[in-house]
């Protein structure tokens, strides 16, 4: 069972520049708001002389002048707890689909380009793998072996790469076969330099375009797991103080309502990005 | 047709056999592996010397970690997932009971995003490139960027704390005892949010795939056929392209499955929701493992039975997939 989304066959030029406008703009609106992200990740301390975990003077102030997005529960500054969540909200879902990258085009290029028995037999656990409702399962394992940066890392990163597996699978089987891989294999290239060096070059945007899709759903799952109390308590990242302001709901909204905009500009931000590069582009998506 | 099409249902049926097998052996590999000791992990914090050793005894614990396997395998296959140890009786017993509250919420949810999704794809897709179209793409993009537990704190904020319409959790009024119709009026009430919650980015999804596939659809040589043999409009999009476009938002369903489960634990744990989503997020809590990994292969078995059901029901609308 295939689901082949391809793009319209309307090749009109005015469409095209249309869509063309219509791409940057999801572009740049993509960029701007996830290059603020990571601005505020990377300065973090820098931008807010506010301390995400000291204890302040007033439990449950609304926003002021001196603290923007208010205090919480333990009179700490939310507006600093939430740039502090931009670097670990940012860093976690990096490094997953940094992981979930690698594998994939391991996984992939191997199935794709070698075929046969060995294709057969990835092909099958990638099912398995979309089956299982990754959500749960994250889950499952994270209650089970405990929690921890580097262990959320490793469960969205080695749960997330199946969809990229596939890609990289039906563009390697369509490459395999073209005349440069050929003329490479004659000038006696090696498979490993074939693969690495010749096709997956090729399939470069496709892999760049599901990398931003990636790390949105990493940033995603880690907020769900962290809004259910399996993140780690000592990294304090938007799920976190999403699960915290749970308790408080009817008391202070604004424990809500910033870190959970923060977490959504990102996620959308990354989205964006996404769709501006794979606009006018058909891709296979597993979203 | 109708012999090739019950050869097909009952080839999927054996295809996913292996699948769930998968799941189970995955699962109990998994207590297996975890830190220590498994007999601990079922016991529950200090357990008694006499209580383990018990456990050890019901669980099999004491045998090789072969016939553990097998009888593990043997006992999900009948849906018996042993005993919950914080409710003290048979897990599937607790699932079945909590299962009808997340039926309603889920299949509430589902209907209103399918429904929607698919009726707005298909719209904007027709005006492909126009105002409306941008507005549908763009809403549905924030819709699936909007994390599920967030939207539903903030419809509590608004329609519970600020306009008190609607209650901000639980199912029924436990104070007030509804019966009859005034039950199902209270039922409702406590629907609207949660229901709303789950949609969301179920309906974004679908109207994004089913805008896709419709406007591919509608650019495909057997439109221009339909059109030069002096096709109305609505029927040549309704009847010629329409039911190609739907295979893929049915598809996209089954798909999208697992992640409406994971939707429904948030959702089930921001609005209190007696359900199956809330159960998980409990049994994680009381550090429940047998309800837990119950609870998970019951989802993974939810999420196989589903796909098989729109894969039947896809070669139902496209007799081009039997073959």
């Amino acid at each position: 069972m295939s689901l082949a989304v391809t793009s319209n066959r309307y090749g009109r030029f005015f469409d095209r520049a249309r869509g063309a406008v219509a791409s940057n703009r999801s572009l740049l609106f993509g960029t701007l708001i996830v290059g603020t992200m990571v601005l505020v990740g990377l300065l973090g301390p820098l931008l807010w002389s506010g301390d995400p975990l000291a204890l302040g003077s007033g439990r449950f102030l609304p926003p002021s002048l001196t603290y923007p997005m208010g205090t919480d529960d333990l009179g700490r500054d939310v507006f600093a707890r939430v740039i502090l969540g931009a670097r670990i909200s940012l860093v976690v879902g990096g490094l997953s689909a940094i992981i979930s990258i690698v594998v994939g085009c391991a996984v992939g290029a191997t199935a794709g380009y070698f075929g046969g028995l060995l294709d057969e037999i990835v092909m099958r656990v990638v099912e398995i793998f979309q089956i299982i409702p990754r959500f749960l399962f994250a889950i499952v394992i994270v209650a089970l072996f405990g929690t921890g940066l580097v262990k959320i890392v490793l469960v969205i990163g080695l749960l997330s790469w199946p969809p990229v597996a596939r890609i990289v699978r039906a563009q390697f089987m369509v490459l395999r076969s073209e005349e440069f891989v050929l003329a490479a294999k004659m000038s006696g290239a090696s498979t490993v330099r074939i693969i690495v060096r010749h096709i997956l070059p090729n399939v470069g945007p496709i892999i760049l375009v599901s990398a931003f899709l990636q790390m949105s759903s990493a940033i995603l799952v880690e907020s769900f797991l962290s809004f259910l109390g399996l993140g780690d308590p000592a990294a304090p990242s938007w799920g976190l103080l999403l699960q915290q302001a749970q308790l408080y709901l009817r008391s202070a909204w604004w424990m809500t309502v910033f870190p959970g905009l923060a977490l959504f500009l990102t996620i959308f931000g990354l989205n964006l990005f996404g769709d501006g590069l794979n606009s006018g582009e058909s891709a296979e998506r597993g979203v | 047709m109708l012999g090739s099409l019950l050869k097909f249902s009952l080839g999927r049926i054996v295809l996913s056999i292996p699948l769930l097998l998968s799941v189970i052996v995955i699962t109990f590999l998994l207590i297996h592996a975890a830190p220590g000791d498994p007999a601990v992990l079922l016991a529950g914090d200090a357990p008694a010397p006499e209580f383990l050793a018990q456990i050890r005894y019901a669980y099999n614990l004491d045998k090789p970690v072969w016939q553990q396997l097998l009888i593990y395998i043997i006992k999900a296959a009948q849906l018996d997932f042993g005993s919950s140890i914080y409710f003290k009786r048979p897990v599937i017993d607790v699932i079945v009971e909590r299962l009808p509250a997340t039926l309603l919420l889920s299949g509430t949810a589902m209907v209103l995003a399918s429904v929607l999704g698919v009726a707005l794809g298909a719209w904007a897709a027709q005006r492909k490139g126009s105002g409306t179209d941008s507005i549908v793409s763009g809403a549905s993009l924030l819709g699936y960027s909007i994390p599920t537990f967030w939207l539903g704190q903030l419809l509590v904020l608004l329609f519970a704390v600020y306009l008190p319409l609607l209650p901000a959790s639980g199912m029924t009024e436990v104070r007030l005892r509804y019966t009859g119709f005034a039950h199902f009026v209270d039922v409702a009430r406590h629907l609207i949010l949660p229901a709303c919650t789950l949609a969301v980015f179920e309906l974004a999804l679908i109207a994004r795939f089913t805008r896709t596939a419709m406007i591919d659809a509608l650019g495909r040589d057997y439109i221009v056929v339909a059109f030069a043999k002096g096709g109305r409009k609505r029927h040549v999009v309704w009847r010629h392209a329409f039911p190609n476009a739907v295979i893929v938002s049915i598809t996209i369903i089954g798909l999208e499955f697992g992640a409406l489960l994971a939707g429904a634990v948030v959702t089930e744990t921001v609005f209190s929701w007696p359900g199956i989503g809330r159960l998980f997020y409990d049994a994680v809590f009381r550090r429940d493992f047998t309800l837990l990994s119950g609870l998970f292969i019951f989802a993974s078995l939810a999420v196989i039975l589903v796909n098989l059901v729109t894969d039947i029901l896809c070669s139902l609308l496209d007799p081009r997939i039997v073959r």
